[in-house]
This record gives structure tokens, sequence and C-alpha cells, in this order.
């Protein structure tokens, strides 16, 4: 449906309006008659015209001078202005008239068909001139629309990006095919990959990325529910295994490129480790109060039923045969004393830290094995380069030096050569000045799958006795000495060697500590 | 004439300290049994007693602070706290000696006699100084 224009005829004799009004009626243009120059122009003024058609001479106004009138004012510069003359135009005049901005002329007598022709081709003219403007406008503020929005959506992309580089966690954005799109600097510094490098690649690939359940049942998730969380196991830039707790969130809106996924991943590694180790110590705790509890309670029929034995061995009305097994029971319950003692707990017993002599302890366990070794025919060869004077307590001192030699004899069932070296260590850079023992054995050897757990609780290699804590033990009293315990083992041809070596610093006391058991253990 | 030394013996479990008498009683001593803290300081303000014996962990006064009650009355008083914890529990050193119930009756029965000796000759010494000179 096109738009009529305004077509404006001015002319002083009312007969020829309507005469040209006949004429252009078939149009189906608006139609503005003006009877004089000043209606005109006030016409123009108010109206949008498209076409003027003009009488070149009128009573008030010359048409060329109207015309010239209309031409000055900026807003008709290009308007059309058709002229009829009824005075026979020369050229000269024609040419005056294109001067002043006339387009075109029309004689009289009129010709109809002309005529129309005429103002048809300048208002179809003036049709295409509006909506050409009326579609620039309309493009234009389209335009200034989009670029608005664009702007704005720019905006606070860039507000988010900001926010998210604020965020210490990594921030990530990826398409449906795992292909980065965004990288926070939470992420490069977290990740250890810059922008430029994760930008584009895809990210499962990158941070070889395990998932706990398979990853397209993951996917589904997001896609179904919109997210999920769960921790991950990744690898950084620079080879670290870290442990990461993982939000992923569908954005169905992401970029013109379909939906996205956000992805928010915070470091637990440290944390997991923590608990880890909390949990450890919480059960090594529960573990010394339910030794604590356990000594208790059987230490105090223990006592009663040695004192009965002790009772017994010298009662009068006792045979020979019941004399000895009184005997004998006494024996045994004074080998479950030492053993709940042992595995019990760290028994101090004194409160003040004491000058020790190592080669005095060793000597002693070494006489008290005596019998044992004789039997298992073991040769000892002691090198004492010093008499290995420490400060500390005997009795934990002791504990360690008898478990690391009844290990070792139990090592030897068939003969052997058992070594025992102390020597001094004189201070270095890092290390303290203290003494060390080194206990040699040609055993059975330590094989290189129990070296792992060898100081771990319950972990033992002895097919029958032992509770598996005497290491654990040792280790922990070598540690509340600050010092420290180690143990090498060599498969040769003609057997094993296994040697362990305990340091203990000269100058350290060891802590004292209430909890006794839990406090060594634990500083593991 | 020596006279017989009374050990006073305390533990909140009767078993053990029947045992416990007989032992002592066997080795040569008087004891006398309390079955709390408060019992046995009952029983010291009423006899005379040479050396006290006791259990730590009791309902009540524990070993070590009926040890501390002990000194407080009789400061020259001998204590031995002979416990079946396998740690020394704080207050411990209110005691003269503190042993393990694990250390066996041959050791509880030396250290009961090293001490009653030790508390002899630092009372003798103390007389001899001139703290006590009555007439023979």
């Amino acid at each position: 449906m096109e738009q009529k224009v305004n077509i404006l005829m001015v002319d002083d004799q009312p007969g020829k309006l309507l005469t040209y009004e006949a004429i252009l009626g078939e149009l189906g243009e608006n139609l503005i008659k003006a009877s004089s120059g000043r209606e005109a122009l006030d016409c123009l003024l108010r109206t949008d015209v498209a076409v003027v058609l003009m009488d070149v001479s009128m009573p008030e106004l010359d048409g060329f001078q109207l015309a010239e009138m209309i031409r000055q004012h900026p807003r008709f510069e290009k308007i059309a202005i058709i002229f009829i003359s009824a005075v026979h135009l020369t050229d000269l005049d024609k040419l005056k008239g294109y001067q002043r901005g006339a387009m075109d002329y029309i004689s009289v007598p009129v010709v109809p068909e002309l005529l129309r022709a005429k103002v048809s081709v300048f208002a179809e003219l003036h049709r295409k001139a509006r909506e050409l403007e009326s579609l620039n406008r309309d493009l234009e503020q389209r335009v200034q629309q989009r670029t608005a929005e664009l702007r704005e959506r720019e905006m606070q992309l860039r507000q988010r990006a900001d926010l998210l580089d604020l965020a210490t966690e990594a921030i990530m954005v990826r398409d449906m095919q795992g292909i980065l799109q965004f990288w926070n600097s939470g992420a490069e510094a977290f990740y250890g990959y810059s922008r430029q490098e994760a930008i584009g690649r895809n990210v499962n690939q990158m941070l070889r990325t395990r998932y706990p359940n398979p990853p397209d049942e993951i996917e589904s998730v997001v896609l179904r529910g919109g997210r999920w969380e769960g921790n991950v196991l990744q690898t950084t830039k620079d080879g670290r295994e870290v442990v990461v707790a993982s939000r992923q969130v569908l954005q169905r809106d992401g970029s013109d490129a379909g939906p996205a996924i956000l992805e928010i991943n915070r470091d637990i590694t440290a944390q997991l480790r923590a608990e880890e180790a909390l949990r450890r110590a919480e059960k090594l705790a529960a573990m010394g109060r339910v030794a604590g509890i356990i000594a208790h309670e059987i230490n105090n029929p223990l006592e009663a039923l040695r004192n009965i034995f002790y009772l017994l061995r010298s009662h009068p009305s006792l045979d020979d045969a019941a004399l000895t097994y009184a005997r004998i029971a006494d024996e045994e319950l004074t080998r479950v004393s030492h053993i709940t003692r042992q595995t019990l707990s760290f028994y101090r017993e004194s409160k003040d830290a004491v000058p020790v002599m190592i080669s005095d302890i060793i000597n002693d366990i070494l006489s008290l094995q005596s019998r044992l070794l004789e039997s298992h025919a073991i040769v000892v060869e002691k090198l004492y380069l010093s008499d290995g004077l420490v400060s500390g307590f005997p009795g934990e001192l002791r504990q360690v030096f008898l478990n690391l030699i009844g290990n070792a004899i139990q090592a030897m069932p068939k003969g052997g050569l058992l070594r025992i070296r102390i020597s001094e260590v004189m201070r270095r850079e890092h290390h303290p000045e203290g003494v060390r023992v080194s206990i040699c054995d040609t055993g059975s050897g330590i094989a290189p799958q129990d070296a792992k757990q060898l100081f771990e609780p319950f972990f033992t290699t002895k097919s029958t006795k032992g509770t598996g804590l005497g290491l654990w033990i040792s280790r922990g009293i070598v540690q509340k000495y600050k010092g420290i315990i180690r143990f090498r083992s060599v498969k040769l041809l003609k057997g094993n060697i296994t040697a362990f070596s305990v340091f203990i610093p000269k100058s350290a006391s060891p802590e004292i500590s209430e909890l006794g058991l839990v406090s060594s253990a634990s500083t593991s | 004439m020596a006279k017989t030394d009374v050990i006073l013996c305390v533990d909140d479990e009767e078993n053990q300290l029947t045992i416990r008498k007989f032992l002592l009683e066997r080795e040569g001593y008087e004891v006398l049994i309390a079955s709390s803290g408060q019992q046995a300081l009952e029983l010291l303000s009423r006899c005379e007693i040479d050396l006290v014996l006791s259990d730590h962990l009791m309902p009540g006064l524990t070993g070590a602070e009926l040890a501390r009650q002990i000194k407080l009355r009789k400061p020259d008083l001998p204590v031995i706290l002979i416990s079946a914890v396998n740690e020394i529990p704080p207050g411990a050193e209110f005691a003269n000696i503190f042993m393990s119930k694990l250390d066996g009756p041959v050791a509880m029965c030396k250290n009961i006699a090293s001490l009653l000796e030790r508390t002899r000759r630092s009372q003798s010494s103390e007389r001899f100084e001139g703290r006590d000179f009555a007439g023979c």
C-alpha cells in the first residue's frame, strides 16, 4: 500500500485549478490547491509536498520569484516544481526558469497525459525518496539499538570477567566439546597455564582430568539437571597431581556457539591431606586411649596373679611338682607383664632425663640375650668407637635396642653374625652432633615389598610371635629424641645383610609429653 | 628388739588388697588395710603407721591426692604409690616412690624395705644431731 504524496497546485484562476484537479485526480495522490504565492508558501511550510505545480504568471507573485523563494529554504532545495506557462516561452525564459531551479515546464494548452506523466514521475520520486529516508531511519535506529545492546553486553561481560578474575578459584567456561572459551586468573595461577595457552584447548585433555564416574555419564547429568558437583583428579602444568572440588553448571545461552559449561574448581588437596592426617592422628589417639584402658584393666589382675604365685613359690604345703608349676606360672606372668608394658605404653621411669650410656644398655641387652644368642649360634661383634653418652630415659632407649637386637636374633635362627657399632657423629650443617648405633645381621633380610610398611603399626613379617608394634614403637621413641632410624637390606649371593641405624642427637632432650604414645606416633 | 613395721595398704579392689596383705605379712610386716583414701586418712589419725602403700586410681581421693594429704599431716611418713596405669600421673611427686604394678612383687618388697631403711636412718641421724635428747 503506497503512501499518498501531496501535490500542491498554485494558480490564481480557480477554473484552472479545477482543471488540474480533474486531470491529476486519476493519480490517486493528495491534491492541494493554492491560489496565491502566500497560500502556497503557507502550505509548503505546513505539509510535506512532493511536487508544486505553478503558473508562471500570477498577479501577486511572479511564478519565478515564488520558485526562488521556495528554493532558498533549505527544506525545499530539491522540491520538484513544474511550471505551467501560457505565455509562449522562449528558450531564454526557459533557461531563466531552470536557473531558478525549476524542474520542468509544461506549456498551455496542457496535455492531460503529459501533465499526469510528469507529475507522477516526480510524485513517485518523492515517494521513493521518503520511503528510503524512512528505511534509513529505521535501519539507523536498529543499528543504534544493536550497538547499544552489544556495548551493554560487553560491559557486563567485562564486569563479570573482572569479578571472576578477583576470585582465587579456577573459573572456566567451555563448550560442549570441552574447548575452553574462558579461563580466569585463578585458573592461570592454579593450573599454571596462561590464558593464551588454555583458550581453544580441550580442558580435560589439557588437565588430564580423572572423574569418579565415566565422563559421558557426568555430561548427561549436567545436560539433564543443569549441574554436577564432585571431586576430580587433575594434573597441573608442572606435573603436580591435585584433588579438586569441581562444580559444573550448564549455561544454555552461553555464546552464539550454543550451550556452554561453566566450571568452578577449588583445590582441596591440602585439605584432604590434612583431613587424612587428622583421621590418622585421631585413630592413633583412640588407640592410645584404648591401650591405656586395656593396660590398666590388665595390669591390676596381673599384679594380683604375680603376687599369688610369688606367695605360692615359697608355700610350705606344696610338693616339688606344685612348686615347679608355681615357678613356671610366675615366669610366664612376668613375660606377660613385659609384653603389656612394651606394647601398651611408653613407660617412663622418671620425670627428668638422665645421662645414659648406650654402650651400657647394649651390653645389658646382649647379656640378657646371651642364652638365645648361644642357641642360635650367633657370633657377636662389638665395635664401640664411643661409649655413646646421651641424655634421656634408659627404659625407652633400652626398648629401642632390645627391639632391634631381638629382631636381628630372630632373623638368624640357624646362626649368623651380629655386628653392633657405636660411634660419635660430629656436628654438620643441618645435622646435630650425636651418637649413631648400627645393628647389622646376616639373617633373612627384608623384602623390598615389606620395606615401605616396616615401621607401620601391626605390620609384622614374623610368622609366629610378634605384635607388629616393635618397630613402630621404636621409631616413635627415636622421633621423641628428634633422632633418625633407618635400615638397609642387601641381598647377596651367599646371604643377606640387614643393617638398622639409629641416630640420637646429643643435646636434644626427648620431648616430654603427657600423651606418650600418641604424640610420638603422630609426629610421623 | 626390732619393732615390726606397720604398713597401711590402700586399694579399692578387694582381691588385690587381700593378696598384697598376705604377701607383705609373709615378708614380716604388719599390715592394715583401707579400701579408700578417706578410710586411709582415718586409720592414719588413729594408728601408728610406718609406711603407706597405695593404689593410684581409686574413686574419691586418688593415690596421688592421698599422698599429698598424708604429707601435709605427716611429712616424714614414707608413701609409695603403686599403680596399674602405664604413665606417671600428675601429682605422683607427692609420693616418695611411684612404681608400676607390673614391676612385680620382688621389686615392690625391695622398694618398701629400702624406703623404710632410709626413713629409719634419717630419723636416727636427726636424733643424733640433737633434736631429741632423751635419757636412755
